[in-house]
Parts: C-alpha cells; structure tokens; sequence
C-alpha cells in the first residue's frame, strides 16, 4: 500500500500522513472530557501478579479560540489506584502528560481514578479538559523492541516469546477464573439452601399459627359458655 | 460465544493423563509452570436436587482481546488437537514436521523456509512486509456511571478503518443503559435504548466518533458499564512491523535454533490444547451454575405457591369451623 517509486503517489501518501498526524496529534487513543473537580474511574479486573500501565494525555480548552490547546504544561492530573480490598495502592501526582505503572498483588477489581487537580482551570479553560487515556494490562506491558535489544534476539524468536507471553497470561486469567466460579457456586448454593428451607418453616409456621388460632378459640368459647 | 479452539468438544477430559504427556515434552522449554498446577481443578460437589435445562440466559463477554489469536486460521491449534490425544507422550518431533523432514535432502535452506512456511500459512492482512501478528488496535474500560448521568466518549478514526464496539452493563437494578453512537459530524448512527448490551460496526471516515452512555432514566441506581473497541484497518500499524526490524538481532540461524523453534512452538501448542480444556470444563462448571439458579426459581415459584395456597385453606377452615361452633349452639337451644 505505501507508493514505491511513482511520485505523485508517494506525494499523497505523505500528504495523508501529515493530515493524519495533525488530527490525531501523535495519539489515536480514546480521549473524554473531565470537569474541574470531576473525577473519573475505570475499573480493571485482573489476576494477580499482572503489570498494568497506564497512559494519558491531557489538553485544556481554550475558551477564545474555541479549540484544544495541543499540550499544556502545568496541568497536573492525580491518578489513585486501589486494590480490590480497597487499600490505596497507587496515588500520586502527575503531569499534563504522565505514565503510571502498577502491578497487582490481589486478583480482583482494581479501581483507577483520575482527576485534575488544578484550580485555575476554571478561569482559562472554561472547565474542561481533554484526557486522551490508554491502558494496557498483561503481556501488552511488555515492550518488545526493548526485550528483543536486551536478549539479543531475532524476530522469530521475538515472535515465539511474544505468543509465549500472551498464553501466559491467558492461564493466569484462566486461574483467576477458576477461583471466580467456585466463590459464585457457593454463594449459589447458600442461596439454594436458604430460600428453600425458609420457605419450609414458612409452610410449617403457618400450619401451626392455624392449628393454634383454632384450639384457642375453641376453648375462648368454651370458657365462655357460648359453645 | 464460541471460541477458535473447537477441536476438544468430543473428547474424554484426560486432563491428569495430557498434563503428563506434556510435562515429559517440556523438560528442555524454556519458560515456566505448565503441568505443575494441579490441573484437574476441584470436582464440584453433586446437589441434592437436580437442575434443570436453562434455555435463555447472559453470556459474558470479556476480554477478548486475548483469545484473539486463537482464532487466527492457519495457526496449527484445531487440527492439532486429535492428534495429540493419540500420541500418548510420544517426545520426538510432533508429526507437522515430520514430511517436512522425510523429503529435506537439500539440508539447511529448507528447514529454514519451513518456519516462514508456516508463518506464511496466516491470513495475508496479517503479513505486511515479512512476518508476524499484527496486533489489532483496541481496548477496553469498565466505569461506573452514576444515576442521573451521561458519559461520553471520543475516538478518533483514519478513513476507511473499521470499529466495533461492543458495551455490557455489568451491575446495577435493571442492567440497562441508553446507548448514542455519533459521526464526527454530528449523524447518530446508532441509538439504542435501555439495552443490557450491543455490538456494533461501523466503516469510518476521517474524524473522532463519539460514544455516549446515558442513564439519567435511572435516579438512584448507578450501572457499571463496560465497552471494548476493537479498531482494524487502522493503516499505521504498516510502520510499526517495520521499526521491530531496528530492533532484532541477527539473522534466523538454522541447524540448532530450528529445533528451539520447534520446542517453542510444542510448549506453546501443549499450552493451547491445556487451555482449551480448561476452557471446556469451565463452560460445564458455568452452565451447571445457571441451573442451579434456575431449579432456586422454580424452587421459590412452587413453595410461594404452596404457602399460598396453605394460607388460604388454613383460613377457609378457620372460617368454617368458627361458623360450625355456633351453628351447632344454635341447634342445641332450639
């Protein structure tokens, strides 16, 4: 697809490429916008012992020019992580632009927030904030180029110890999976049990609150003569 | 949701009995624990009542992304498969390569062009320049959105680049959320409303599309959602095969690293085949689960049921004798 040779074409693809460039401005990822105080919180589900890292970008709004400011510096963004028992294991305080890096010692929910932790915000920006936000989790962490550099290795091998990683981490998911569904099947049979034998005292309570209500009233009448 | 490891619906769970054929393949491997873990997970405990066939229900769609490359075709998983059960610990090299081998009278270039063969066997999207897997751009978030609001969400697209997005509300009352999916000039493309979850796929243009998660239907429930983009086609990925090629060391040696190749590729192979077991057994624990839940609905219909019907005949007969006592006082006196 990339024009070899002929040079118009070559022309156009690099035109497109530069266009491509200037809208995406060095990232394609997702971005959302945040308000000043507003915080924003994604969930991670993760077995333990996996590396998650963490990428955004931030960009004020500019309330003349009605447009993103490509990167503002001064902007900072305070990114807190917590572990699935609720312990903090990650909060710290990071750039408009930042990277953050845990790994998760508990399998479960781990919960990332994020929120801007400038105040002048309101007065230039007109509250809003572009966050261009990417995470990766796993055997996505690992950066190959720079394993490949360190172990010396050819692209074969880079591309054997790349599936390697990845059926790695399949099996730790699979683990974590496994403990996921025998906790669902004995919260599920607690629940079995219970509902059944509540409604069997149900059923005998009733029975007897009658046979009861009717010896009572038997012998109320009696007593009184009436029967 | 079907996955690409289809090969092990008929066969017996020999779980105990592959897990040591494959630990005897892997005394040289490189690489960690596969056989160690026990791999027979623990037998569920039989129930007192039996379940019923559950005919309807929710299937939980998560993290594909890393079941993607099984479904690649031509990665040797499927067909593999039976005649590994065969084999029965057998450790010379697994009979892919053995034609391979029978007619290689020409020694190194040929064993040499096997693996490329091989790699060659894939899709050709998957192959710009020489070799590899292109790892297909997405990703996934879970949030929590609170009762009584809306979050939206951008993605910016090249043009002529496919996105899929697919969106499941996890928890909370009803499990529905207002869906919106935007152009970047502003046409709803899609609009769903008060679904539990949804693919979508779109051909796109230049631009960012925005997605939008509504739930001001709600007041007091707030839902966690979770959405997962899977972007193709996005045109820059060409580079990125190209600037691993910076990076690698040496060129692909024959004689003895084929047979490294090889060993890679068995573990990877065993792993796989493990993997789609365990993934077979969990599907049985899981449906077994469902039916638990649904014998505990009818369970809780039919006793509802029953006190229902003790109640009103406990209080008929209450009536009724009370109207008995005094009828027969009456009788007595006249």
């Amino acid at each position: 697809m990339a024009g070899v040779g002929a040079g118009p074409l070559r022309a156009m693809w690099q035109q497109a490429l530069l266009l491509l460039a200037l809208c995406t401005a060095g990232s394609r990822g997702l971005y959302f916008h945040i308000g000043e105080t507003e915080k924003r919180c994604f969930i991670e589900e993760i077995p333990d012992e996996t590396m998650v890292i963490g990428n955004y970008r931030t960009q004020m709004w500019d309330k003349q020019k009605e447009v993103f400011l490509p990167s503002t510096p001064g902007l900072g963004m305070h990114v807190e992580v917590k572990d699935p028992d609720g312990k903090v294991v990650l909060s710290r305080q990071y750039g408009s632009e930042g990277r953050f890096t845990f790994t998760s010692h508990t399998p479960g929910d781990h919960q990332i927030c994020l929120h801007s932790n400038s105040t002048r915000m309101a007065l230039f920006a007109g509250g809003k904030l572009r966050v261009h936000l990417g995470i990766q989790v796993g055997e996505h962490t690992n950066n190959y180029p720079e394993i490949a550099a360190k172990d010396k290795l050819t692209e074969l091998q880079l591309r054997a110890r790349q599936l390697l990683d990845q059926v790695e981490q399949i099996q730790k998911e699979q683990d974590y999976q496994r403990y996921r569904e025998e906790r669902f099947r004995l919260t599920s049979e607690s629940t079995n049990q219970r509902v059944l034998w509540w409604s069997i005292a149900q059923t005998v309570i009733l029975i007897l609150t009658g046979i009861w209500q009717m010896r009572h009233l038997k012998s109320f009448f009696e007593a009184k003569k009436l029967v | 949701m079907p996955i690409g490891v289809g090969g092990s619906h008929g066969n017996p769970r020999p779980s105990g009995g592959e897990a040591g054929g494959t630990h005897a393949w892997l005394e040289g491997a490189e690489t960690k624990e596969v056989a160690e873990q026990d791999c027979r997970p623990p037998h569920p405990k039989s129930l007192p009542f039996g379940g019923l066939r559950f005919f309807f229900g929710r299937s939980v769609r998560r993290s594909r992304r890393h079941l993607e490359f099984l479904q690649t075709p031509g990665f040797p998983v499927n067909h593999e498969e039976s005649k590994e059960e065969t084999r029965s610990g057998d450790n010379s090299t697994p009979r892919l390569f053995e034609p391979e081998i029978a007619t290689a009278g020409m020694g190194d270039r040929i064993w040499l062009s096997f693996p490329v063969l091989l790699l060659a066997a894939l899709p050709p999207e998957l192959l710009p320049g020489a070799a590899g897997f292109t790892p297909s751009l997405d990703s996934d978030f879970t949030f929590t959105l609170p009762a009584g609001q809306k979050e939206c969400f951008y993605q910016p697209m090249p043009l002529k680049a496919s996105l899929e997005i697919e969106y499941q509300v996890l928890d909370g009352a009803g499990l529905d959320v207002d869906f919106h999916l935007a152009s970047p000039e502003g046409k709803t493309l899609v609009f769903e409303q008060r679904k539990s979850d949804g693919v979508h796929t779109v051909e796109t243009e230049v631009g960012d599309y925005m997605f939008c998660f509504d739930n001001t239907f709600s007041t007091i429930s707030e839902k966690v959602i979770f959405f997962e983009l899977i972007l193709d086609n996005m045109g820059e990925q060409a580079q990125e095969q190209e600037d691993w090629k910076k990076y690698i060391t040496g060129t692909d040696m024959l004689d003895m690293k084929l047979e490294d190749i090889l060993e890679s590729i068995n573990s990877i192979k065993s792993r796989l085949s493990k993997s789609g077991h365990i993934q077979t057994l969990l599907r049985a624990f899981e449906a077994r689960d469902r039916n638990i839940q649904e014998s505990n609905f009818d369970r809780v219909n039919f006793w509802s049921m029953v006190n229902l019907v003790v109640m009103v005949v406990v209080s008929a007969i209450q009536v009724y004798m009370l109207k008995g006592l005094f009828e027969d006082k009456r009788k007595s006196r006249t």
